[in-house]
């Protein structure tokens, strides 16, 4: 978008620092990837008596289908896609929203509340925060549900989109809106036009994370489920004690490489529908 | 404490694999789950209606083959959703998300406590047939006349070890200890997570009764184990695999996962050292608002008929209430006597711990002070 | 709610005053709308909850309630001697495996931002694709690399640099390993984000200006790259204070940290009145690193003129 091409082949020439950068990058990439490769594999593993073993002890595709054949990880997978899927969402406007407040609102005072509630959102324990769910939707009688779910692990992730989202904002230069409203732009559509394509990568970036982070959210979760609401991390810390059979691998890569697709198709989508864009003054 | 080891046996079997259940998992899977993703309600509504059965139990603990038998014959699918201790079950009964459990699986040790804090309601023995069960089961001192619990399977807290290595017998819970901290062994040992199975092997080996002992002898005992805690490698759950390799040479467990890391590795033993040692019951127990009553009730009848009892301890590896079961057990399952806790286990040196509000902070104590000596 | 709110967007920048002063009035309620709705949400699913756990730390615990009550009991346990040291060695922790982390992921982003040219996006991408596997799935699957006789002790006494079997798992080094791992991705997100922003011209300007390459990351690159390293070091300390789960699936449940010690207050203790003075220590606590590094970032609106 900005200047970043320039500096790449700024001196001309690969430099070993650079090549040493491209090597811890690549390092990088085989740490985060080591342990998703072994999931999949032991997926396949025999194991023996029915239990994973750190040895491969042979091929089997019996896993797939004991986890599909599995009702409580089935349905437990069903709930984690579905209670992640809308509190991403709602971290996704709600974080946006506040992260863009905690650089532009006008009063220095409101700033800096908003700036005390976002890190209080982060440095509470979420044991706590589960507890405390638990105590206040008992008082308060309203009956646990996937709502009161969904309500319950946003904060967090509404808090990281917030961050990354003023993390963007705070190096946006205040001159453009100014520039902006002198050339008689509307408060909205200086937003909508000027802002927010420049804060999208932010935005989105926020979005997954929230999406991760909610899916992923297990402490929280252990409080809030109910027989019907059952989260896929609830399960598996359920089952960790006892070893966890390979079927939980089995789950897991099909769950994985589900969600890869729909990133991959949603990536595909971006791509697409910003490319006529490009034409349009919205860019730099 | 680690305890329900599951022995899945049946699972090749069980669900033998076919073509068609793996296009269904990886083709029709994520196209159903998206739809579900973009219909709210559509996934969560549909155990709500009625004749349903809601179970929370330990992960894994009923046997699929079963389970799948009766959704036949009664057209009801129990829908089973997990935890990992009873202090969890507990907090949740005690918490409105406990509002739609109909059956749940806490443990001797939290029994009176639950019951005592009106969690659960009274079992109506007219509805059920215990006299199947193994009668040194029933009656036990956590729930006098079976009030509120039924018991569903049991183990025993005993020693897995690797004779070689550890180079001794082990007899007694002193014995243990000193094997521990032989070179060699030390570093690679495993405590229990659970603070009355550590300083309970102090208690025992001077004589007192875990369920009796006052908040300074559990500290005393306490200060014992936090003196070997040194010696221990981990307190986490134990993989069969860490003592089929050799990274753990003695370790603290019950039979189920002893038996599993036999089957990996046989020259392992397992031993119940005295002077005691504990046997804790995992029990049905009725919610005191279980919405379902009467399906609960059929399905506790099933649970238990015999054919069941037998189907379930083959599954999860420890061995259901069922009276005389050892001989009902088909003849080539595997290590069999290891499922009941070896050949002569002496049920009066068992002891079920009960939890009690004035010392189990005690117990919690000292087990974190007990697992930070141990290093990190 | 207790604990201070830190200062620190008190910076947004040094021209917002002309800015506001030039803006339509008309416009605020844009902005009020913008702060006014997250906060009434966050004000009902989380200052509202968390209020109960405030009150409930000067209460009398009841097994598995609380009697509400003003007593400061619960603040004098759980600042006696062994909690404190519990404490104490949490942040400690916290502070040494989120540096470790910070270390991994800055050359990561350096190069996602500036280096990666046309491939930066997909790069980004495949740092982000771990993070949508599950936690606990990953953890698990460290347990099977880390394992006697797993893949890194067989890639090791391959490369002749180890001999014998190796005991990684239920070590310090297991955790600190599962840690990084674990907020690496976050980590780096936070940092290419302000890397990405800075304007290439002002580095060519630094080094026509006669600097070199590591004169101007450390004048230039580092102190722009400040917001990123604040937020990158509080998204990953805080979390770290209180994980349970790397600890006891990579380290043994060995060596207890605060949130197993907090957790294990409410869940088996059932003294919830402890449990939530701890928590709100630990809250107070966390609250001045955070005032610590809101310093670092308001450095950062001096510098960009």
């Amino acid at each position: 978008m900005t200047a970043r091409a320039a500096s790449t082949n700024g001196q001309g020439g690969i430099r070993a620092s650079d090549a040493g950068l491209a090597l811890w990058f690549a390092l990088a990439i085989l740490f985060l990837f080591a342990p998703i490769a072994v999931s999949i594999l032991y997926s396949f593993n025999a194991g023996v008596v029915g239990k994973q073993t750190a040895q491969f002890t042979g091929w089997t595709l019996d896993w797939y289908p004991a986890a599909w054949n599995d009702l409580a990880l089935r349905r437990s997978v069903q709930t984690s896609l579905y209670v992640a899927f809308w509190a991403a969402l709602i971290a996704l406007a709600m974080g946006t929203s506040l992260g863009y407040a905690l650089v532009r609102h006008p009063s220095a005072r409101v700033r800096w509340w908003l700036s005390g509630l976002t890190y209080i959102l982060l440095i509470v324990p979420e044991v706590v925060i589960g507890v405390s769910l638990l105590l206040f939707y008992a008082v308060t009688g309203v009956p646990l549900g996937a709502a009161t779910l969904i309500a319950g692990i946003t904060p967090a992730a509404i808090a990281v989109t917030a961050l990354i989202v003023r993390a963007r904002a705070l190096t946006l230069d205040p001159r453009l809106e100014e520039a902006a409203a002198d050339l008689g732009s509307t408060r909205s559509k200086t937003l909508w036009f000027i802002i927010l394509p420049q804060l999208l990568p932010a935005i989105l970036a926020g979005g997954l994370m929230s999406y991760a982070f909610c899916f992923d959210n297990l402490v929280v979760a252990a409080f809030l489920t109910t027989p019907t609401v059952n989260t896929l991390p609830v399960y598996l810390y359920g089952s960790l004690q006892y070893g966890p059979a390979p079927s939980v691998y089995a789950a897991a890569t099909v769950v994985f490489l589900f969600t890869v697709t729909l990133l991959g198709l949603a990536a595909l989508c971006f791509h697409l529908s910003r490319k006529p864009g490009r034409a349009r003054p919205g860019g730099d | 404490m680690t305890r329900h080891l599951l022995l899945p046996q049946g699972s090749a079997k069980r669900t033998g694999f076919s073509r068609r259940s793996m296009l269904g998992l990886l083709g029709a899977a994520p196209a159903a789950l998206a739809i579900q993703s973009a219909f709210p309600g559509s996934a969560l509504a549909e155990s709500a209606g009625g004749g349903a059965l809601n179970v929370f139990s330990w992960p894994n603990y009923f046997s699929n083959d079963s389970l799948a038998e009766y959704a036949r014959k009664s057209g009801v699918t129990p829908n089973i959703t997990s935890y990992d201790s009873n202090e969890t079950l507990f907090a949740k009964l005690n918490s409105p998300a406990g509002a739609d459990f109909d059956l749940v699986i806490p443990s001797s040790s939290w029994i009176k406590q639950m019951a005592d804090r009106g969690l659960l309601q009274e079992i109506d023995h007219s509805r059920l047939n215990l006299a199947s069960l193994d009668q040194s089961l029933l009656n036990r001192d956590y729930d006098p006349g079976n009030k509120y619990s039924i018991p569903k399977d049991w183990g025993v807290l005993g020693v897995v070890y690797d004779p070689e290595a550890v180079g001794a017998e082990i007899k007694t819970w002193q014995d243990f200890l000193d094997a521990g901290a032989k070179p060699g062994v030390s570093g690679k040992v495993r405590l229990s997570d659970s603070g009355w199975e550590t300083i309970g092997m102090s208690l025992w080996t001077h004589g007192k009764d875990w369920n009796k002992a006052t908040e300074a002898e559990i500290r005393a005992a306490g200060e014992e184990i936090k003196a070997f805690a040194k010696h221990v490698k981990t307190f986490a759950g134990l993989d069969p695999n860490q003592l089929a390799n050799g990274a753990i040479v003695l370790a603290q467990t019950n039979q189920g996962t002893a038996r599993a890391a036999i089957a990996l590795n046989p020259k392992l033993k397992f031993v119940v050292p005295g002077p005691m040692s504990e046997l804790w019951v995992d029990n049905y127990a009725i919610p005191a608002k279980a919405p379902n009553l009467d399906q609960v009730y059929d399905f506790l009848a099933y649970q238990l008929e015999p054919e069941v009892q037998i189907s379930e301890t083959q599954y999860i590896g420890f061995p259901a209430a069922l009276a005389g079961l050892r001989d009902k057990l088909p003849a080539d399952t595997k290590n069999v006597d290891l499922i009941f806790g070896g050949k002569d286990l002496d049920f009066d040196k068992l002891t079920s711990f009960v939890v009690d509000p004035a010392t189990i902070g005690v117990y919690l104590e000292v087990q974190t002070e007990i697992q930070a000596a141990a290093g990190g | 709610m207790s604990a201070n709110p830190p200062i620190d967007a008190t910076v947004a920048h040094p021209g917002g005053g002309r800015a506001n002063a030039r803006r339509a009035a008309p416009a605020r309620w844009v902005d009020h709308g913008f702060a006014a709705v997250p906060t009434l949400w966050l004000a009902l699913f989380f200052l509202a909850p968390l209020g109960f756990t405030v009150v409930y730390s000067f209460g009398n615990s009841l097994f598995g309630a609380v009697e509400l009550g003003l007593t400061l009991k619960n603040y004098q346990t759980a600042l006696s001697g062994f909690y404190l040291t519990t404490f104490l060695r949490t942040v400690q922790f916290a502070v040494t495996a989120s540096a470790l982390c910070l270390i991994v992921a800055f050359p990561v982003a350096y190069f996602i931002a500036r280096k990666a040219g046309r491939f930066r996006t997909l790069a980004l991408v495949l740092i982000l694709v771990p993070y949508f596997s599950s936690f606990l799935v990953r953890v698990m699957s460290w347990q099977i690399l880390l394992a006697r006789g797993g893949v890194i002790e067989t890639i090791l006494n391959f490369l002749h640099l180890h001999d014998g079997p190796l005991d990684l798992l239920d070590t310090k080094t297991a955790v600190f390993i599962g840690m990084v791992y674990t907020y690496l991705p976050i980590a780096i997100v936070p940092l290419f984000v302000v890397l990405d922003r800075i304007p290439g011209p002002l580095l060519e300007a630094s080094r026509d200006l006669g600097a070199s390459r590591w004169q101007t990351f450390y004048a230039v690159t580092l102190p722009l790259a400040r917001p990123g390293i604040a937020t990158a070091v509080l998204l990953t300390a805080v979390p770290m204070l209180g994980e349970m789960v790397i600890p006891r699936l990579l380290g043994g449940s060995r060596g207890v940290l605060m949130g197993q010690a907090i957790q294990s207050q409410y869940m088996q203790s059932q003294n919830y009145a402890l449990g939530s003075a701890m928590a709100v220590l630990v809250l107070i606590a966390v609250a001045i690193l955070v005032a610590a590094l809101a310093r670092l970032t308001k450095g950062f609106a001096t510098v960009p003129a």
